[in-house]
């Protein structure tokens, strides 16, 4: 009976909903736009929607709601936006990221993407830890070296072997 | 051969490379060409699947913030009237409706040191200084653009319906153009880079053809400047000045770094002309209060105070 219950008002379903979804909703904003910091708000705003409109939506089609919303602000963007990479300035500093891409270049960013997300996943396990630690904790070498219980020179060992073999996997330009 | 490369051993120089412990150059003198190249893409790839893969507490902690707070207290009013009927539900429906949709307000800040892209729901664009912050309503946006900003904003606005940023400052109006805004403290100044732009200030109203600007310093009679480049320096690390009282350059390098000055020592309407690099703050700090004849103590509070040279 509780089951039923359970809506999206609950902050530990709504927390449960944002972690579930908000990775591939990026993902699949990112690769829609080409362009991270839009992805990044266009999420935030869809989900503080859901929030809002917590009482109307049922657990089970929270995924279509955000969905939807995302896709709605796609098309809004674009109708009146008209991206079309040839009209866009294309700021080459570093800071900007901002360059509506081509739909060729944004396929060619998915497939390197894929291929280099595939190749972290077959990493050997005390190399990944290393890898995701680093890269997705944020941990310097020392705290991962005092979490493992190992000398910082092995972590950076195992840190450097890792990206020798994803440069091998992704292969050359 | 300098006495850094001999503490950079082969099996451990790209963990260090990567976390920016060693630069690019000196990774080019380990590897071939064709792998630096190679190590490049890689370092981009990692940064967008650090981007993309990050959903974690942290970032939830950030959405939590945002949300709008009276929705706990209905949470149990809730569960009560399900339990009891229907009609009461639907009732409940509506009033949570209604105060819900009051708050349509979106805001977008930058932290230190950063600059932040926001994408506007008309494809409009606006690029944030660090601790800059904007806020406008998502409802009736096509024909009703207005953000309200703190701090300092390059904007790219989309032909359409009047843009209006407001400020403590003043305001700024334009139809479809580019130009920055700044308003921190009782600083204000616009620049047009393209288009036309009507800025209000102390109700008057002047209008800014592209290459000029305006500024305005508290009691200070207002200024007109004139900016020959076409895209604000801060959109590309760097912060340049002309003739600016050094207390607002010295509230701009706070903003960049992450750091506090205490000014007591010094005479702060000193005016500063100069630029410097967002990259590297002893170098910045160096340029900047060389120029100024200061010298600069970090204390055990982490404050940085300023004295005159002697």
């Amino acid at each position: 009976m509780l089951e039923n219950i359970k809506n999206v008002c609950d902050e530990v379903v709504f927390k449960k909903l944002y972690l579930n979804y908000a990775k591939e909703l990026k993902q699949f904003l990112y690769f829609k736009f080409g362009n991270i910091t839009i992805a990044e708000d266009l999420i935030q705003d869809a989900y503080i929607s859901l929030w809002k409109n917590c009482e109307k939506i049922p657990v089970g089609k929270a995924k279509n709601y955000l969905y939807t919303l995302v896709n709605n602000a796609f098309i809004n963007i674009k109708k009146h936006e008209q991206i079309k990479y040839r009209h866009q300035e294309r700021v080459k500093k570093n800071n900007s990221q901002l360059s509506y891409e081509s739909p060729e270049f944004i396929l060619q960013e998915k497939e390197f993407y894929i291929k280099l997300k595939n190749a972290i996943n077959g990493l050997k396990d005390n190399q990944k830890e290393v890898f995701l630690l680093s890269r997705i904790e944020k941990f310097t070498y020392k705290k991962i070296a005092e979490k493992l219980d190992v000398s910082v020179k092995v972590v950076e060992k195992r840190m450097h072997n890792a990206l020798v073999i994803l440069r091998e996997k992704i292969g050359d330009i | 051969m300098n006495n850094k490369d001999i503490h950079i051993t082969d099996d451990t120089f790209l963990a260090k490379w990567l976390a920016n412990e060693i630069t690019d150059e000196q990774l080019k003198k380990k590897v071939s060409e064709k792998d630096f190249i190679a190590y490049k893409k890689l370092q981009k790839g990692i940064t967008l699947y650090e981007n993309l893969e990050t959903i974690d507490e942290t970032s939830y902690a950030e959405l939590k913030a945002k949300l709008p707070k009276e929705n706990k207290a209905k949470i149990r009013n809730l569960y009560y009237k399900w339990a009891i009927s229907v009609a009461a539900v639907a009732l409940l429906f509506i009033t949570a409706t209604t105060t819900l949709f009051s708050d349509n307000t979106v805001s977008n800040a930058a932290d230190y040191g950063k600059n932040k892209q926001v994408a506007l729901l008309d494809g409009s664009e606006v690029i944030l200084n660090a601790k800059s912050e904007i806020r406008y309503q998502k409802e009736h946006w096509a024909t009703h653009r207005e953000v309200f900003l703190k701090g300092e904003g390059f904007f790219k606005v989309k032909k359409g319906s009047t843009f209006t940023v407001q400020t403590k400052n003043g305001s700024v109006t334009v139809l479809g153009t580019q130009f920055t805004v700044k308003s921190i403290s009782d600083y204000f100044e616009v620049i047009c880079y393209t288009g036309k732009v009507k800025v209000k200030s102390n109700h008057k109203e002047y209008i800014l053809n592209p290459t000029e600007g305006f500024r305005k310093i508290n009691g200070n009679p207002l200024e007109k400047i004139h900016e020959n480049i076409s895209k604000p320096h801060w959109l590309f690390n760097e912060s340049s000045y002309k003739s600016v009282p050094l207390k607002y350059v010295l509230k701009d390098i706070e903003n960049q770094f992450d750091v506090v000055f205490n000014t007591d020592k010094i005479n702060t309407n000193v005016l500063f002309t100069g630029s410097f690099s967002h990259k590297n703050k002893e170098i910045a700090f160096q340029t900047i209060f060389k120029a100024m004849e200061l010298d600069y103590k970090t204390t055990n509070t982490k404050q940085i105070v300023l004295s005159n040279k002697k």
